[in-house]
This record gives structure tokens, sequence and C-alpha cells, in this order.
């Protein structure tokens, strides 16, 4: 986005809204957050698969420090105690390797520990960038209609209409496969859905009469957008961003098992998995480690997500106040065909099967 | 009414308006072209939502709109304030042609021409805290900045009759009289000379109503503030008003100080109106005559020729289809009740009788 002078202008006044934000907070209470919060907690599915994804990124961030406890750098081959006579892996706990070794030695738990590394990053950059661009363009073609929309709104969907596998085939193979392709590749994906709600949020906040009020008052096109559309597009993107982390993840392991991603010796699940395939029927633990961390992560992030959708649509106090289950509010969700329920839909349209390989 | 002739008009011609006129909305016109679908959009016609309006709104005085839904009240309304372009014809505030300024041009005006709008509801971001919803026109016209804009803040709170240690809050803590009030405490904190007030207490309960109808009317007196005052309640309009203007597909039927609107309407639509709006006596209630109007109103892309309500005013015959009925004002009436009818209602005429004849 270009810095215009306006735009300038409502940043300056965004610091001193701000600070009545912040002394705000202090006297009253219970905004949007507090209250999304407060019912995230009653929710012991996301409580639950929150703690699993802060101890994945605590796993992934000591890494460094289960190095120094096993002495076994993630990309040191032992070809003495990793591998048995015959040349295979060694099973967990055997010589000191807690998960067992792969196809050449190494230590499976730290090369998956730093696999988690890669996965997070990826997601959570990828995700981020795309939420931002989705933002920008969809909030663009929303609130600008005419020309802007038809351009942005067509882009997007020839990007959403793209087969991305063969995109990132391509591209890895003329850039040479590399993490920055990578990053590139999923988050050229990914904006475009969230661009897509985003501008269908906006083409409906726009016609809200406050929109009309702010105008009256006499605020520019960008003042309009970031004060009084972005505030409500937040929801609905936080949910989006949190159901895309899953996929960002699956879409990296997907391209290194393909050999397009992250390029040995650095250690990927997608990598690894792929490695693992020649030792399925000789060494179980190479194969089901690193799909159970791929597993379990995308697992606790969709929940999550999940939880997140659920404790922002105020609907569901109400039904969470009857005491009824999970599930039911699940199944009534479906039912009722608004925005926040279209986010599913739009949220994992392409999740390849990298789970099942 | 004690105003000077050109004063008290509503709708005058431009020649005759006084320089004591705020408002001055001249042979306004707005159309909003109706298209295809598809890649290729072609305009097939135009929904003419106000055509050939004109009137004036004397400084301190309010004038009230009526009319039904899709009359072209609130198109009016947006027009005056500048929020949508007028196809054609001028407004004219305070002496300035704002007529489709650019938004840098209009950016001064808007600080003398405000809103209230209709929905307390919408009309407030959810997302926003109540301190930063009023102190938006502080912020947007840089007048001033924290510590200052609060406390502005909080005095136009308790101007209103709102809590101002409820600065913080966000507007689904209040009430929709509540709600209304932070409306007006935002249309008020730029000190406007010119409220537009769209429907400001149509979403609101009855008891409601009178509290911010007496809040609208105390601060008109202490700011000496203007309003155009746009309801459908009959007897809202009959409260605040000092002259009256009632709107028909686009156009005005009948206008001029309310007491001689309501008490001789001249134009059967206005008559109509009157007869149908609720009485609290019900004795009264019970000895009043309806009349009744047959079919509904007709497509405002395609409106029907000559007067606009001939195809279901009582009294139409052939000219009333032919030729449209210029606005002036009819025998026996004061210079400023103008009427736009071949056929003005003649004082104790009974429309109700007639509206059970079929009209032609």
């Amino acid at each position: 986005m270009s810095i215009t002078g306006i735009e300038a202008a409502s940043q300056e006044t965004a610091a001193s809204e701000g600070a009545l934000d912040a002394d705000a907070a202090k006297i009253e209470g219970r905004s949007q957050w507090q209250l999304t919060w407060r019912r995230l907690r009653q929710d012991k599915v996301a409580i639950a698969a929150l703690v699993v994804i802060l101890v994945i990124v605590l796993l992934a961030i000591l890494a460094p420090a289960f190095v120094s406890i096993t002495h076994h750098p993630p990309n040191i081959a032992y070809p003495n105690t990793g591998e048995d006579a015959a040349g295979n892996p060694v099973g967990p706990g055997t010589n000191g390797f807690w998960l067992g070794t792969d196809g050449t030695g190494r230590d499976l738990f730290i090369r998956i520990l730093y696999g988690a590394r890669i996965s997070l990053f990826v997601g959570f950059v990828t995700t981020a960038i795309g939420a931002v661009l989705g933002v920008i363009v969809g909030l663009m073609a929303g609130f600008f209609g005419g020309f802007i929309d038809t351009v942005l709104a067509r882009f997007t969907d020839a990007v959403l209409a793209f087969p991305y596998v063969v995109l990132a085939l391509a591209l890895a193979v003329v850039l040479g496969p590399s993490l920055t392709v990578i990053i590139g590749v999923i988050t050229f994906f990914s904006w475009a859905a969230i661009a897509r709600i985003v501008r269908g949020q906006t083409l409906s906040i726009k016609e809200k009469e406050y929109i009309e009020a702010a105008r009256s008052l006499g605020a520019g096109p960008f003042r309009i957008m970031i004060f009084d559309i972005l505030p409500n597009l937040l929801a609905p993107v936080l949910v989006l961003a949190t159901l895309y982390i899953p996929t960002a993840i699956v879409f990296e392991a997907t391209l290194s098992y393909l050999g397009l991603g992250i390029q040995p010796p650095t250690a990927s699940w997608g990598d690894i998995l792929a490695d693992a395939q020649n030792f399925f029927q000789t060494s179980w633990w190479y194969v089901v480690f690193p799909a159970l961390a791929l597993l379990i992560t995308t697992l606790a992030f969709n929940l999550l997500g999940d939880g997140v959708r659920d404790a922002m649509d105020p609907r569901t106090e109400r039904v969470l106040a009857a005491g009824r289950g999970r599930r039911k509010r699940r199944g009534k969700r479906q039912v009722l065909a608004d925005g926040q329920s279209e986010l599913a839909a739009h949220a994992a349209p392409y999740v390849p099967p990298a789970e099942g390989s | 009414m004690s105003e000077p002739q050109a004063g008290a008009g509503t709708a005058s011609t431009p020649a005759d308006a006084a320089g004591d006129d705020l408002v001055r909305v001249e042979n306004m016109v707005k159309y909003f072209p109706v298209r295809t679908g598809g890649l290729v959009r072609r305009t097939v016609g135009h929904v003419q939502a106000v055509d050939d309006v004109s009137l004036s709104i004397p400084r301190g005085k309010t004038l009230g709109l009526v009319g039904e839904t899709g009359s072209g009240k609130s198109t009016l309304a947006r027009c005056v304030a500048g929020l949508i372009p007028v196809t054609s014809g001028r407004v004219i505030f305070d002496g300035r042609d704002i007529t489709n300024l650019s938004r840098g041009a209009m950016r001064p005006v808007r600080r003398e021409v405000q809103m209230i709008f209709q929905d307390p509801y919408s009309s407030l971001n959810p997302r926003r805290r109540v301190g930063a919803i009023i102190g938006d026109p502080f912020a947007i016209h840089k007048t001033s900045t924290g510590g200052e804009r609060k406390r502005q803040v909080q005095e136009l709170m308790e101007r209103v009759g709102l809590n101002p240690e409820h600065y913080n809050r966000f507007p689904a803590e209040f009430s929709g009289g509540q709600r209304q009030r932070i409306g007006v405490a935002r249309a008020l904190a730029l000190k406007p000379k010119l409220i537009i007030c769209d429907e400001p207490v149509s979403a609101l309960d009855v008891s409601i109503q009178a509290q911010v109808l007496n809040l609208l009317a105390d601060l008109q007196r202490d700011y000496n503030l203007t309003y155009l005052f746009i309801a459908h309640d009959l007897e809202v309009v009959r409260h605040v008003s000092d002259s009256v203007a009632v709107m028909y597909l686009g156009r005005i039927g009948e206008s001029g100080p309310r007491d001689p609107v309501y008490r001789s309407p001249r134009h059967p639509y206005t008559a109509a109106l009157l007869s149908a709006a609720p009485a609290a006596d019900p004795d009264t209630a019970a000895a009043r005559q309806r009349i009744i109007l047959t079919g509904d109103v007709p497509s405002p892309i395609d409106p029907p020729s000559g007067c606009r309500f001939h195809p279901r005013c009582p009294k139409a015959e052939a000219v009333c289809g032919q030729q449209e009925p210029p606005l002036e004002a009819k025998a026996g009436d004061v210079a400023t009740h103008l009427t736009a009818c071949h056929f003005p209602v003649r004082a104790g005429e009974n429309l109700a009788v007639a509206g059970r004849s079929e009209p032609t």
C-alpha cells in the first residue's frame, strides 16, 4: 500500500487513538477479544489443541538443547551406532537414539524437531504474508469496486483456479528448490482465498450506515478502510489464518516429499517421509513418527481454528449456556449459511493428501 | 407563523428566496440508472428517486419532510448532505453552491452539515468504543487531539444525556435510545449549522422517541440549529416542524407552514395520509373517516404521466393523467401553502365517500 497523505494522517491519529484504547482497557473491559477468549476457555478441545501447539513450538525452539542432551546433531550420520549390521536404521531407544535413526543413521527425534522448525516457520510466515496481502487486495477490491474490483477479483479467481502442484513444480525446476521459493509458492496460493472472503465481507460492511456516517463526517477512503472496515475484518481473518497454518504446513511437506522443497541434508517432515518410504517394511518408526508429528500438528491447528471460530460467533454462547455438546453445535453451524461458516468451506480447499503417504 | 413570507415558504422559486434561508434546494433531480447485469452493462431505465424538487429552510427552523417508503425522502437528504451526487439542480447552503463538490471542496462544508441516521444499531460501528465514535469528527477534521479531544467528547456526552464515564464502552452496551444519543453527539461535535435527521426516531420506542425529540428541540434552541427532519410519522413531524413538505414518488405534492397544512390539507394524498394517522382518543378514532387509497405506490422507474398520484387519487379526472399540476398556492390559502393538484380538496369535503366511487 502506498503511503498517501491521507493514510499518513490516519496513522498519526491511529497512534493517538491507540493510546485512548489502551486507557480504555483499564477502565472498561469486555472487548470483542476478551469475550472471545472467555468463550474459548470453555472449549476444552480448543484449549487442548492450543496446549499441544505451544508444546510443539517449545520443542522446536528448544531443538538445540535436545542436541546437547543427546549429542546427536541433526545432520550427522552415525554408521556405527545408528545402523545395524545389515545397514538398516536402529529402533527407538537403541544406543541413545530416542526414536531410532533414519536411513543414513541420523537421530530421527532430532531431525523431527528440526523439521518442526521448518514446518512452523513456513506455516506462520506464509500465512502472515498471505493474510496481509489478502486483506489488502480484498479490501481494495471490495471497497473501491468497479474496475479495480473487476481486475483484482478476476486475478484472485485465476489464482484459485490454478493447479498449485503444477506451478510449484515448474517454479521449483526453474528457480531451483529453496526455502524462499517454497514460501513464495505457498504464499502465492494462500492470499487468494483470504482476499475473496475479505472482499465479500467488505462488500457487506460497506453498505452499513456507519460507513455512510463516516463519509458524512468527511472521512476519506483510507480512513474508512482502516478505522471502520478493518476492525470488523480481524475476526474472520484470524479464524481463516488459524485454519490456514496447517494447510501451509502440509503444502510444504508435500513439496518437500516430492523433492521440490527443503533440500537435504536440512531436515523437513516431507523429506523424512520421502526417505522413509524405502524402509517402511523393516523400520516402522521411520515412517510413523514423522507422520505422527505432521498429523498432530495439523490436527491441533485445525481444532484450534474451529474453536476460535466458534468463540467468535456470538450465537454459540447461547448454545454453550444450554450445555449442549460440541458435536451438535457443529451440525447447527453448517445449517446456518452465514459468512463464518463460509470461511470453513474456503479455508480448506487444497489439503494435499500428504498424511497418508 | 410570524416568519417573513419567503422564509416560511418551503418551496419557492430561486428568484424570491430571501437571504435568510440556510439551505435552498433548487429543482433537484436525482435519477439512479437501472442497468442490466452481465459483462456489458446497458442502462435500461432510471429510478426517478427525486424529480424536480425545490425547497428551502430558514435559519433556525425545522422543515419536516414526510412521505411513504420509496417517496425519495432519504435520497433527497443524502443529496443535500452531499453523500451522493445529484443529477441536476442545485443545493445552496449558507449562500454557497455546494452541488456536487469534490471531496476536498466539500470538507469544510461537512463541518456545517451533519446527519443523524435512522438505525441506531447500524449507524454505530460495533467494533469501536463510543469515545472513538464521538471523537471521530475531531479526528477527521484534526481540530483536537488526545486529552483535549477526550474532554470535548465527554462534554458532548453529557450534553446529550449520556454518562461521560461510559466513554470506553462499546455501542452494544447501550440501549436504542442511548445509541441514538450517541449519534446525536457525533452530529453535534463540530457545531454544525444544519442537521439532517433521517428518520431519527422511527426505530425507537414511543416513550424514547419523545426523549430524543425533546433533546433535539433543546439543542435547536441552544445552538440555533436548522433541521431537515425526515419522518413517516405525521404526529412526530407535526411536533417538531415549523413547515412541512409532503413527498410522493419523488415530487413534492404539498408544502407549507405546519398548521395550515395539517388543518386543511389541499392535496388528496396529504388528506389521505392525515386520515390514516392513528388518533390517541378512541372517540375521535371511531368518528373519523379514513380515506382508503386503492393500489400500491407505482414504480419510480416508470412513474405515471401527469400528476403522479392520479392512479390512486379519489378525485382524479382525465386531465390529471395528461397534465402535470404546478406547485402553487390555491385560492384561500396563505401564499406559502403550495399544492400541486388540479382539484385541490375543499374544506369539509369528504374524500372517504369519493374514494368509494371507481376512479378512472
